[in-house]
């Protein structure tokens, strides 16, 4: 590939701009970065917060045992979700020295995990909460509601339930599935 | 912060300064994008520089820094608005007349940038380090592909380059 290229000569002749950034500059602009990855992480915190605080709310000022009992669950399901999120969500560091394939599959195999384990670690904790909140509204004792009646609204509640957890299930196996196809093809380029 | 850190970003800021721009360049065509971009190049390439092992050269050290930030860049900003080619669509890309009028300083050279700019990775990866004179092995030392499978990538991708100069020359 060393034979003159007309292409590789204009590349060639692109011109320099002017690009000042003195040491100082760097230190600056490195140190504002870790103080922006220090806020991001706040704010995740923070809104994570934020929602154990309303649904505490809630749980503080319902008379009802059962209600308190599920959005207790829901708190502890949306806690876990953000502990989960803030494990995964380590994408791999573009300064590492690695190569481009190494750093792509990387990131390709974070996503695949994620988008595989959505089960596991963002529908199944919030679950058990959901369902005996469905419950516990249905059948408070406060309610004056023909049983059949209550029957026929879990029975709705339930099944929009499913539809939901199972659509979202659905979409991220099939990602799951693009991500593994698109690591086969990267795997198969490197080893030529 | 030690002071071979900052000895080695100096060193590399000094040799690839201008290979770094040529980067920027095909792989961000918004101008205030671009200089954003070639910053976060350049404090990522100090930040590396704490990590350095020599487990491989400066210049492909240097080289899988710039490009991994690039790649970030193009894969985020491809999220919101932006359309990627593969290698075969290459061929059917609308003519350069277009993309000659944005305001570089040369009609070709900004249309080579375009068309890098336009292709995926690790297309573009490849045939912008191929352009900066490195070789097969040296472009597989960069990106992690097989040298067998980056020379048939060059080859296809000067193919296809070249004959999309050649058509739009005509137009």
């Amino acid at each position: 590939m060393s034979e003159f290229d007309p292409l590789r000569s204009l590349w060639s002749q692109q011109k320099e701009e002017p690009f000042a950034m003195s040491l100082t500059d760097i230190h600056e602009r490195a140190s504002r970065f870790q103080t922006r990855i220090q806020w991001r992480n706040a704010i995740e915190y923070g809104a994570g917060a934020l929602v154990v605080f309303a649904f505490g709310a809630i749980a503080w000022e319902t008379p009802d045992w059962g209600v308190r009992a599920a959005v207790v669950l829901i708190i502890t399901g949306v806690a876990y979700i953000c502990w989960k999120l803030a494990t995964i969500a380590g994408a791999a560091r573009k300064d590492d020295g690695v190569s481009w394939a190494d750093f792509h599959r990387a990131e390709l195999v974070r996503q695949r995990d994620a988008t595989a384990s959505v089960w596991r670690w963002y529908l199944a904790p919030l679950l058990p909460g959901v369902v005996a909140f469905i419950l516990a509204s249905m059948f408070s004792p406060a309610e004056d509601v023909p049983l059949i009646a209550r029957l026929g609204v879990v029975a709705v509640a339930m099944a929009w339930v499913a539809a939901v957890f199972f659509g979202i299930a659905h979409i991220n196996k099939r990602a799951s599935q693009k991500l593994q196809e698109e690591i086969d093809k990267l795997d198969a380029a490197r080893r030529g | 912060m030690s002071e071979v850190q900052d000895q080695r970003y100096a060193q590399a800021a000094a040799e690839f300064g201008a290979a770094l721009q040529r980067l920027v360049r095909a792989s961000e065509a918004n101008p205030e994008r671009r200089r954003d971009l070639l910053q976060e190049m350049h404090v990522a390439l100090w930040r590396s520089f704490a990590a350095y092992d020599e487990r491989c050269s400066l210049r492909t050290w240097i080289y899988r820094v710039a490009h991994n930030v690039a790649a970030t860049h193009v894969d985020k900003e491809r999220r919101f608005n932006r359309a990627s080619v593969t290698l075969d669509d290459i061929e059917h890309l609308p003519s350069g007349a277009n993309i000659a009028a944005e305001s570089e300083e040369s009609d070709a050279i900004a249309r080579l940038n375009a068309l890098i700019r336009q292709l995926k990775s690790p297309d573009r990866q490849i045939i912008t380090l191929y352009l900066e004179g490195e070789d097969a092995r040296s472009i597989a030392e960069v990106t992690g592909l097989s040298p067998g499978a980056v020379a048939t990538r060059v080859s296809r991708l000067k193919g296809a380059l070249a004959k999309h100069f050649i058509e739009t020359a005509h137009v």
